[in-house]
């Protein structure tokens, strides 16, 4: 599994959250969650491998519950055992978007410093 | 070229340089005149733009600095003083040898962020002017060569030419053009392009002007260069203050209101 940096997705969730954008490249969890199930892409994600990311952000309650009201709900994962899930076509669409929205915030942080460095 | 200046009749046979070395003073007056409003309109210091707006001002007091000798060197033609349009013609190498420098470090800091990187590069374009000069000074020139138009003098050395064009000149103007199109490409506020664009061509167009000035074998292209290089500057200056009209066609006023209570 590819390394997810934890503090990286705090910070873009935090841009978005002050664009008034809550939910999605907004919520931590859901960038997490979506992140560690496209990285196991072809198997099975274990509950305990997203809780190793979500851990120092939210509690286990929570993120279960993300998992079971957004996640299952919409089809971006399927549960295929006890504490296991597998990512869905919609799920990796929603991941690619998710890593979009990462670089829409390095360009638009980036060109917002260059217009402020501006005379 | 005494004799050339009793042949028409005194300096009245070259009315076409007053009118060059008034460019001249119109350039450097309008220069100084936009570093001036310039220097005035930032006051906070700790502010991230305060470096880049200290080597903006620092470019357009060089080149205000420059026009100015160039200014007493077509003045000195026109009353028929070689020596001193020799004298001016090497004083005035010396500002324009070292303009890249602040315009470098405005491109890299304005880019980067980094000052670090931007005193570097500024340092090596300071080695590029001192190199040009160390080239240019014990060269061979050929002139004065007063016409109707213009004075001209042309140095025999091909090594400060080519350091002049190719370090000097199309370095700074490609980092410009690399600069204005990053920006462009990510599409910031209307009035943010206005004024990083208009900015940033006016200061390319300065650049390019005065390397054809320098070049220019041709009276005629000398002037005509000087023009263009107070068109810029000109146009330098409608990009910090947009007249009322312009920003309403272009949609880039800043609209201001006081709170409303519901």
């Amino acid at each position: 599994m590819s390394r997810i940096d934890v503090l990286w997705e705090q910070e873009v969730a935090a841009y978005f959250q002050s664009l008034g954008i809550n939910q999605g490249p907004g919520d931590i969890q859901y960038r997490l969650i979506v992140l560690v199930l496209a990285s196991n892409e072809g198997g099975v994600t274990q509950f305990s491998d997203i809780r190793t990311y979500t851990d120092r952000i939210a509690d286990r309650g929570s993120v279960a519950s993300k998992l079971k009201t957004v996640f299952l709900l919409d089809g971006l994962a399927e549960r295929v055992q006890r504490g296991g899930y597998v990512v869905t076509d919609k799920g990796l669409a929603a991941a690619r978007f998710i890593q979009e929205s990462g670089k829409f915030y390095k360009r638009s942080t980036k060109i917002a410093a260059i217009i402020e460095r501006m005379p | 070229m005494q004799q050339d200046l009793s042949e028409l009749g005194g300096f009245s046979g070259f009315g076409g340089l007053i009118l060059n070395a008034a460019i001249c003073a119109a350039i450097t007056l309008s220069a100084l005149a936009f570093a001036w409003t310039l220097h005035t309109q930032d006051p906070d210091p700790k502010s991230k733009n305060t470096p880049s707006l200290k080597a903006l001002i620092a470019f357009w007091v060089v080149v205000a600095i420059a026009f100015l000798i160039t200014f007493v060197r077509v003045t000195a033609a026109f009353f028929g003083y070689p020596d001193l349009d020799v004298l001016c013609y090497y004083l005035a190498a010396v500002p324009l040898g070292f303009l890249p420098v602040p315009l470098v470090f405005f491109i890299v800091y304005v880019a980067t962020g980094d000052k670090r990187s931007a005193w570097t590069m500024s340092l090596l374009f300071t080695v590029f002017g001192t190199m040009y000069l160390l080239f240019l000074l014990p060269s061979e020139i050929v002139g004065p060569d007063v016409t109707y138009w213009a004075t001209t003098i042309t140095s025999e050395s091909d090594f400060a030419l080519t350091i002049y064009l190719s370090a000097l000149f199309i370095v700074p103007t490609a980092m410009i053009i690399a600069l204005l199109g990053s920006i462009l490409a990510r599409k910031p506020s209307k009035r943010s392009q206005y004024r990083v664009a208009l900015t940033l061509v006016a200061i390319s167009l300065v650049f390019d002007f005065i390397l054809v000035d320098a070049v220019a074998i041709d009276c005629v292209m000398q002037v005509a260069a000087r023009i263009f290089v107070l068109i810029s500057v000109v146009l330098a200056f409608l990009a910090y203050h947009p007249p009322e009209r312009l920003q309403e066609r272009l949609r880039i006023q800043e609209i201001t209101g006081c709170e409303v209570d519901d």
